[in-house]
């Protein structure tokens, strides 16, 4: 076993390329909002800016393949990149787009060949963001309820319904989503997939007023919309996965939410409230002496170190080939709650201070405050605590005969 | 021995039930929630009318002179709302502090008016070190010149204050602070009396998750040395004893409120064909949430009955702070995995207590505190 990355001589020789050219790219203005709302117009177009230039070296998608726009780079140098740009507080992308990463490679899986020549090279080289439409009022955890329709009329589907929980601010160029196109066929045979553009007529979007759009930091994913299609006209064209195949397609996409592509990089959030306590006197010396305080912030640090170390295997796993099975839903589970956890945590320590993000008399630029909120919502998205453990014990065969496999990946 | 509510407590209980229902709807509460609003006075009126404020105030200085079983009763009912103050600050926290530490005319002249509601008296104790130890007091107070403070011309003195305090819980809708105070001359801690409006007092809101907290500057204000309440800490110590089930029995309340939201929900939100509460999984959280409901509940009350029949209740009363803080900031963690979505939406109104479960787990000290003083109380 081997915990550290180990880079060749060409790997090291990599990262000082990457860390110059970021060092020469990444704008000196980019700033990181404690609340995701916070994401400014000028700097949202700041992050789509780094996001391709980063495309056109191929850094944005470094493992997705060439000949669809990625970098088609092998996770060795992929690891490199994130390391780097994680250094400088980002994320790949460095905005949010759920194309990327989810639809993306939900269209490399079961997209025909003119549809991934259509739609992946403007993904993977950031030249458009997409958003993912899938909730809707009576179809949350119950994601095959939807009632969304898309019926087919000649060379085209309409559209009508609504989605909520959905985007983030400042607009898309693509919306991918699920809906019915078979109104009379069974669950699950009757849904489609579709990438819908974003300025066809008929399409509304509302901000939706939530406690905190979620937990998605560094990624500025901003407000959560509502999303209505009123007789929206697609070309059939853009059906992907065949007629009624839809919720084959998204298994791809609800698996790598479920947390199976694994991640690197650290957990901001714990930085920032170490160096808070450090630098802050209480009493007349630093938080950081502070018996009660140590002993939460060693709680903190101990739930971020699980939470890196099941992402990192996951990211080990995915990458090294391996079977996987429950670990996705478990590394997303023990985020979910171990987030939970920490805001208590971080309330203990900081006292109401945690709890605004006044200048003076709040914490860390309001990032704590932000969590005391994102803490709560974080635990929803991409399937609640509790459907998570549904997929593990599925996963693990707990009373059951046969073991669910997890979903097909890239 | 019987755990049953006295059918005036049950009386009581139904009108303010009724009462927070008609006065504080929930686009009432949002409305004041939201942040450009400022807490506008007229429930408060209403609430004043009601003669409720007097509840802890003995007849002779114009209160109901309720038990504190009774108040109990009344701000369990205000929490289920969560209505916003200053009812606690006021009516429980300053009457009491004004009862155990005032002279016989500062009684006289403080408690009818906080029965009414003409006096919104809040305490202004910690500051930016956060804690609520006497030796976290740092504001000061120094002796004026006589003739330019003692505005009421009774010849007692005058003092001048200067100081921040932080996270003051209602502190915007204060119409007096009710000021811990350090002497410039002897150290003693003591609270005095400042009118908001006072030349030199600035209240400011805290923005974000925080729930009606405040800032409040003190620059050179003038303070009458007869505002000053006799008793010191040690009669503040004492009014924070009686008043924190109070304070215990308002989170009980908000437990309760998240504990039916989220009873009603897993009956009518339906997933996979079927109401959410057939999941097992669903099952365990509002378990959960109901143990802690109930665990808040029976040691606030028995705090309460403690204090009425004249026992120590130091120990309850420590207990009952630690599990309802913690209660009510589980129930509504809780409530947020049954409801999911769309429990984090800002009109469904879940997240008002959320708000609230959070601020008031450190109002007048964290669970942590109290278990320590726990340890005390029970000779360890
Ligand atoms: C901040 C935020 C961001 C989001 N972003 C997106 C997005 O970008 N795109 C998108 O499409 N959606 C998004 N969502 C929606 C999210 O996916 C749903 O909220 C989530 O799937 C849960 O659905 P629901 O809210 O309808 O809850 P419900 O499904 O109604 O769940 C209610 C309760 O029932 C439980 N439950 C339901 N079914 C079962 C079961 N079978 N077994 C046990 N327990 C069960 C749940 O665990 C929960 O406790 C977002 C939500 C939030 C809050």
């Amino acid at each position: 076993m081997d915990f550290e990355p180990r880079y060749t001589p060409e790997q090291q020789e990599f990262r000082r390329e990457v860390n110059a050219w970021l060092k020469d790219n990444v704008p000196a203005g980019i700033v990181h909002p404690a609340d995701p709302a916070g994401l400014t117009w000028e700097q949202y177009q700041l992050r789509r800016d780094l996001g391709r230039k980063l495309g056109a070296r191929g850094w944005l998608w470094p493992t997705a393949p060439v000949e669809y726009g990625g970098g088609g780079l092998d996770v060795d140098h992929a690891v490199v990149i994130e390391e780097e740009i994680d250094s400088h507080g980002l994320t790949l992308p460095p905005y949010y787009d759920s194309g990327g990463r989810l639809g993306g490679n939900s269209i490399l899986v079961w997209g025909s060949e003119e549809q991934k020549r259509a739609f992946l090279p403007p993904i993977f080289t950031g030249q458009v963001r997409t958003w993912q439409l899938l909730s809707e009022p009576e179809a949350g955890s119950d994601l095959a309820n939807v009632k969304t329709t898309a019926i087919r009329d000649g060379d085209e589907y309409v559209l009508n319904g609504q989605k909520i929980f959905v985007g983030s601010d400042h607009g898309c160029d693509y919306m991918w989503t699920i809906t019915v196109t078979d109104p009379g066929a069974k669950r699950h045979e009757n849904l489609g997939w579709f990438m819908v553009p974003s300025h066809l007529p008929g399409i509304t979007i509302q901000p939706m007023d939530l406690l905190i759009s979620g937990g998605e930091s560094g990624a500025g994913s901003g407000v959560k919309q509502t999303v209505y299609f009123d007789d929206v006209r697609i070309p059939a064209f853009n059906l992907v996965g065949g007629e009624n195949q839809g919720w084959k397609v998204a298994t791809t996409h609800l698996e790598l939410e479920h947390g199976t592509g694994g991640r690197i990089g650290r957990n901001w959030l714990v930085d920032r409230l170490f160096e808070h306590c450090r630098s802050t006197n209480r009493r007349g010396q630093p938080m950081t002496q502070d018996p009660d305080v140590r002993d939460r912030l060693v709680d903190v640090y101990v739930e971020a170190e699980i939470v890196r170390l099941l992402n990192l295997r996951n990211y080990w796993m995915r990458h090294s080939g391996a079977n996987i099975t429950y670990e996705g839903p478990q590394a997303s589970y023990v985020r979910k709650t171990s987030g939970l956890r920490m805001a208590q945590a971080m309330l203990d320590i900081l006292g109401p201070a945690g709890l605004t993000h006044d200048p003076e008399l709040g914490a860390a630029d309001g990032h704590m405050e932000a969590h005391s909120r994102a803490g709560i919502v974080a635990i929803h998205p991409g399937g609640t605590t509790d459907i998570q453990k549904v997929i593990m014990a599925r996963r693990i065969g707990i009373g059951r005969e046969v073991r669910e496999k997890a979903g097909a990946l890239s | 021995m019987d755990l049953a509510l006295t059918p005036e407590q049950e009386m009581l209980k139904a009108a303010a039930r009724r009462f927070v229902a008609q006065e504080y709807p929930k686009e009432a509460l949002l409305q004041i929630a939201s942040p450009d609003e400022t807490t506008p006075l007229e429930p408060w009126g209403q609430l004043a009318a009601t003669g409720w404020l007097g509840i802890l105030i003995p007849l002779e200085y114009g209160g109901e002179g309720g038990s504190f079983t009774d108040a109990g009763v009344l701000f369990e009912e205000l929490g289920r709302g969560p209505t916003p103050g200053p009812h606690i600050a006021s009516a429980a926290l300053s009457a009491l502090a004004v009862l155990e530490g005032g002279t016989e005319s500062q009684k006289r002249h403080w408690l009818p008016r906080i029965a009414s509601g003409e006096l919104r008296l809040v305490p202004a104790i910690t500051e930016s070190d956060y804690g609520w130890d006497e030796a976290d007091v740092r504001a000061v107070a120094t002796v004026a010149d006589v003739a330019a403070v003692d505005s009421d011309g009774d010849g007692g003195g005058g003092l001048r204050v200067n100081g921040v305090k932080a996270y003051v819980f209602d502190g915007q809708s204060a119409s007096h602070f009710l000021c811990a105070v350090r002497s410039g001359e002897s150290n003693d801690v003591a609270l005095t009396v400042i009118p908001a409006d006072a030349p030199g007092v600035r209240a400011r809101g805290l923005p974000g998750f925080a729930w009606n907290l405040s800032e409040v500057r003190f620059d050179n204000v003038a303070v009458d040395a007869g505002d000053v309440l006799g008793g010191g800490w040690a009669a503040w110590r004492r009014a924070v004893e009686k008043a924190i089930p109070v304070l215990c029995a308002f989170q009980v309340g908000g437990c309760q409120a998240v504990y039916e939201l989220s009873v009603d929900y897993s009956r009518t939100r339906i997933q996979f064909g079927t109401p959410i509460g057939r999941f097992q999984r669903v099952q365990d959280q509002i378990i959960s949430l109901v143990n802690h409901l109930d665990a808040a509940r029976w040691t606030t009350y028995e705090a309460l009955w403690k204090l009425d029949a004249g026992r120590d209740a130091t120990a309850s009363v420590r207990l009952a702070k630690a599990v309802a803080s913690e209660g009510y900031y589980q129930a509504c963690n809780y409530a947020h995995e049954v409801h999911a979505g769309v429990g984090s939406m800002t009109e469904y109104g879940l997240t008002l207590h959320t708000a609230a479960s959070r601020t008031l787990y450190h109002y007048l000290g964290d669970p942590k505190q109290h278990k320590r003083e726990l340890a005390a109380a029970l000779g360890l």
